[in-house]
C-alpha cells in the first residue's frame, strides 16, 4: 500500500510536468492542443538520438529535448495556431488535430515504427529504505521533474519573460498597451509548454520505449490530468498529476492492468461534468 | 414548414438520380465501386455528424463511439442469437440514442473545447471496454461477420451494387432527417441556441431538451451508418471502428471541410475526400507507410486556414445559412 503510494508519488510528478505545459497553453492562448502529446513523442526522439549518437544519458539530453521541441513549438504557433486564435473552438480543435495527425505520421515516416528503447546503468537499480523499493530511473525521473517544476515557476514569478506570459494570460490588449509584444509572448508560451512536455518525455526514456504512437498512451492521461487541476491553472496540473499518479498505482492494485485506463477516463469525465473549473483552484 | 424548391436542392436531386443509376454503368463488382459506396457511406455519417456538429454547434470528437455501438450491436445480435442484421441495425440505433442520451447528463453543460474532450474520452472508454471484455465483444481481435452469399434479408449480398444502393438509400434518410430538423421548429432552436444559450433560454427553448434531442438522433443514425459498415465490409476490430482518426475526427472532418452545418456540405466533403485518400492511399502506402495519413492531416489543417466555412462557401448561390460565429475563447470555466 505505501509502496503503490510511493510508486504514484513518482510517477505523478513525472505526468504532472509533462501535463503542465498543455494547462500553460491553454491559459495563455485559450487554445486546447490536442497535439501535445506528439511533442512528447517528440522530445523523446531527441533524448533517443542524443543518447544513441552523442551517448547523452536521457536525463541529460532532456536538455536538448526541451530546447528543440521549444524551436519547433516556437514556430508552429506563430506560422499555425496564431491564425486561429480568434477562431471559433471549432477551427482551434481542428487545427491541432490535424496538427496531432501530421507530427505521429511525420515520425513514422521518419523513424519507422520500431520501438526504440535506451539502456543506461542505472536502468534496474533501486534504493530499499524501510521495507520499500525505489527504482532508480523512476527517481531519477522524479527529481529531474522536481527540478524543473521548481525552475519554470521561478521563471513564471520572477524573469520578465515569465511575467509577460502571466500578463497575456491575464487581459492581451493591457499587456500590449505596456509594451508587451503578445504575438512572441504567444509563440514563448507555446513553445515553453511543448518544450515542457518534451523534458518529460526525455526523463522517462529510460523506463518507457519510445514509437511514433507512444502519444496516444499519454494523451488521455494529460487531458485528465489538467481537468483534474483546471484548465489554465499550471500549479493545478503539477498537483493533478499527482493525484492521477497515485489513483493509477493504487488502482492497480485493486482492478486488472487494462483496465487502469478505463477509470483515469470515468475520473475524467466525471471531473468534466461536475466540477469543469477542476478540483484545485491554483494560479 | 414550407417546402420551396431552390436551386441547390435541384442539385442535391439529380445528384442523387445520378448517383442510383452509377451501378449500371461502372463494373458492379469493381473497385471504383466500392470506393463510390464508401464515400456515400462517409457523406451519411458526416452529414449525421452535422445534427450536432453544425445545427448545434456541439463539437464532437467522440461520434466513432455510436458508430461502434452500431457495428458491435448488429453484428453480436447476429453472431449471438442470429438475429438479422435488419432488426440489429434499429437495436444498435437505440443502444446508441440510449449512450447519447446519457452521456448528454453529464456534457450538456459543456461547450467547446471541453464538450470535445468530454466526448473523446467517452469514445475512449467504449474502445478501452471493447478491447478488454472479450467475452462480449470478442477482445482485440475483432469480429468476423459471416459470409453468406445473396441472402436479402440477412443484410447479405454477393454485389457491391446492393451495397451501394442501400448505402445510397441511408444518405438520402439522414439527409432528409437533416433537412427536416434544420428547417423545421427544431431546428430554429437549435441555431438559436448556437448563437446565444443563454438568450435562446430566456426565450423560453428548453436548451437541454433540444440538445438532447439533436444527439439521441445524430447517435441513432451514426449506429445505423456503423451495421451498415459491419456488413459492408466483413469485419472490424475495436481499435479501428472506435478510432480517433479514423472515424471520429474523419467524420467532423467531412463536414468541416465540406460546409459545416449545411446539407450539402458533408455530401461534398465526402465525394471530395473519400477519393482523394484511395488516390493517396494507392499512391504513396507503397513509398512509406503514414504518408497518406500525414497528407490527410495537412488537408486538414490547410482547410481549416484557407477556407473554415468549407468548400460550399465557394458556391455563391449555395446561400451557406449562418456561418458559425465566433464565440469568446473564455467560454466554460478557466482556471
Amino acid at each position: 500500500m505505501i509502496q503503490a503510494l510511493v510508486d504514484g508519488i513518482l510517477l505523478g510528478g513525472v505526468y504532472g510536468v509533462i501535463s503542465t505545459g498543455l494547462s500553460l497553453v491553454f491559459g495563455v492562448l485559450g487554445v486546447v492542443n490536442f497535439a501535445h502529446a506528439e511533442f512528447l513523442m517528440l522530445g523523446m526522439y531527441v533524448a533517443w538520438f542524443a543518447w544513441r549518437m552523442l551517448g547523452l544519458d536521457p536525463l541529460l539530453g532532456s536538455v536538448l529535448s526541451f530546447i528543440i521541441v521549444f524551436a519547433v513549438g516556437y514556430g508552429v504557433q506563430r506560422l499555425l495556431i496564431q491564425r486561429v486564435l480568434k477562431a471559433p473552438p471549432a477551427a482551434q480543435v481542428f487545427l491541432t488535430v490535424g496538427l496531432m495527425i501530421v507530427i505521429e505520421n511525420a515520425a513514422l515516416i521518419a523513424f519507422g515504427s520500431d520501438f526504440r528503447s535506451v539502456s543506461v546503468p542505472y536502468q534496474v537499480e533501486g534504493y530499499r529504505l524501510a521495507g520499500i523499493f525505489i527504482s532508480a530511473p523512476y527517481l531519477y525521473a522524479f527529481i529531474a521533474a522536481v527540478v524543473l517544476s521548481l525552475a519554470l515557476w521561478l521563471f513564471l514569478e520572477r524573469s520578465w519573460s515569465g511575467r509577460a506570459i502571466r500578463a497575456v494570460a491575464q487581459d492581451p490588449m493591457a499587456s500590449t498597451l505596456v509594451g508587451v509584444d503578445t504575438k512572441r509572448t504567444y509563440g514563448f508560451a507555446f513553445g515553453l509548454g511543448v518544450g515542457l512536455t518534451a523534458f518529460g518525455g526525455a526523463v522517462i526514456l529510460p523506463y518507457i520505449t519510445v514509437s511514433p504512437t507512444v502519444g496516444g498512451q499519454f494523451v488521455v492521461l494529460m487531458f485528465t490530468v489538467v481537468v483534474l487541476g483546471g484548465l489554465g491553472s499550471v500549479t493545478g496540473a503539477l498537483v493533478g498529476g499527482l493525484v492521477v499518479g497515485i489513483v493509477q498505482s493504487m488502482s492497480a492494485l485493486f482492478f486488472p492492468i487494462q483496465l487502469q485506463n478505463l477509470f483515469l477516463f470515468v475520473i475524467f469525465i466525471a471531473v468534466l461534468a461536475l466540477r469543469p473549473q477542476g478540483l484545485i483552484k491554483g494560479a | 414548414m414550407r417546402f420551396a424548391l431552390k436551386p441547390g436542392h435541384v442539385v442535391l436531386l439529380l445528384f442523387f438520380i445520378a448517383a442510383a443509376l452509377l451501378p449500371l454503368f461502372v463494373d458492379p463488382r469493381g473497385h471504383l465501386l466500392r470506393v463510390a459506396a464508401m464515400a456515400l457511406l462517409f457523406a451519411a455519417m458526416a452529414q449525421s455528424w452535422n445534427i450536432v456538429g453544425g445545427l448545434a454547434n456541439q463539437i464532437s470528437l467522440g461520434h466513432a463511439a455510436f458508430f461502434g455501438l452500431g457495428a458491435y450491436t448488429s453484428t453480436l445480435l447476429f453472431l449471438r442469437l442470429g438475429i438479422s442484421p435488419w432488426i440489429g441495425m434499429l437495436a444498435g440505433a437505440m443502444v446508441a440514442g440510449i449512450a447519447a442520451a446519457l452521456l448528454s447528463v453529464p456534457t450538456f453543460r459543456l461547450k467547446g473545447h471541453y464538450f470535445a474532450l468530454a466526448t473523446l474520452a467517452f469514445a475512449e472508454v467504449l474502445r478501452v471496454i471493447a478491447n478488454s471484455w472479450a467475452d462480449l465483444s470478442g477482445g482485440p481481435v475483432g469480429l468476423t461477420v459471416p459470409f453468406l452469399g445473396t441472402q436479402p434479408l440477412s443484410f447479405a449480398f454477393r454485389a457491391v451494387s446492393s451495397y451501394y444502393w442501400i448505402i445510397l438509400a441511408l444518405l438520402v434518410i439522414v439527409c432528409v432527417v437533416f433537412y427536416v430538423l434544420a428547417h423545421g421548429a427544431m431546428g430554429y432552436r437549435l441555431r438559436a441556441v448556437r448563437e446565444n444559450e443563454a438568450a435562446a433560454e430566456v426565450a423560453g427553448v428548453n436548451t437541454f431538451r433540444v440538445k438532447l434531442v439533436a444527439s439521441v438522433i445524430s447517435a441513432a443514425l451514426t449506429a445505423m451508418c456503423g451495421t451498415v459498415f459491419a456488413q459492408f465490409t466483413f469485419f472490424f476490430d475495436p481499435d479501428s471502428i472506435f478510432s480517433l482518426s479514423g472515424i471520429s475526427v474523419r467524420m467532423a472532418m467531412i463536414a468541416i471541410v465540406g460546409g459545416l452545418g449545411t446539407l450539402g456540405g458533408p455530401i461534398i466533403g465526402a465525394l471530395f475526400l473519400i477519393p482523394l485518400e484511395e488516390v493517396a492511399n494507392a499512391y504513396l502506402s507503397s513509398r512509406a507507410a503514414g504518408l497518406s495519413q500525414l497528407v490527410f492531416g495537412l488537408i486538414l489543417i490547410a482547410a481549416i486556414l484557407i477556407q473554415p466555412r468549407g468548400i460550399m462557401a465557394f458556391f455563391p448561390k449555395s446561400r451557406v445559412k449562418t456561418p458559425p460565429k465566433a464565440q469568446p475563447a473564455t467560454e466554460g470555466a478557466r482556471g
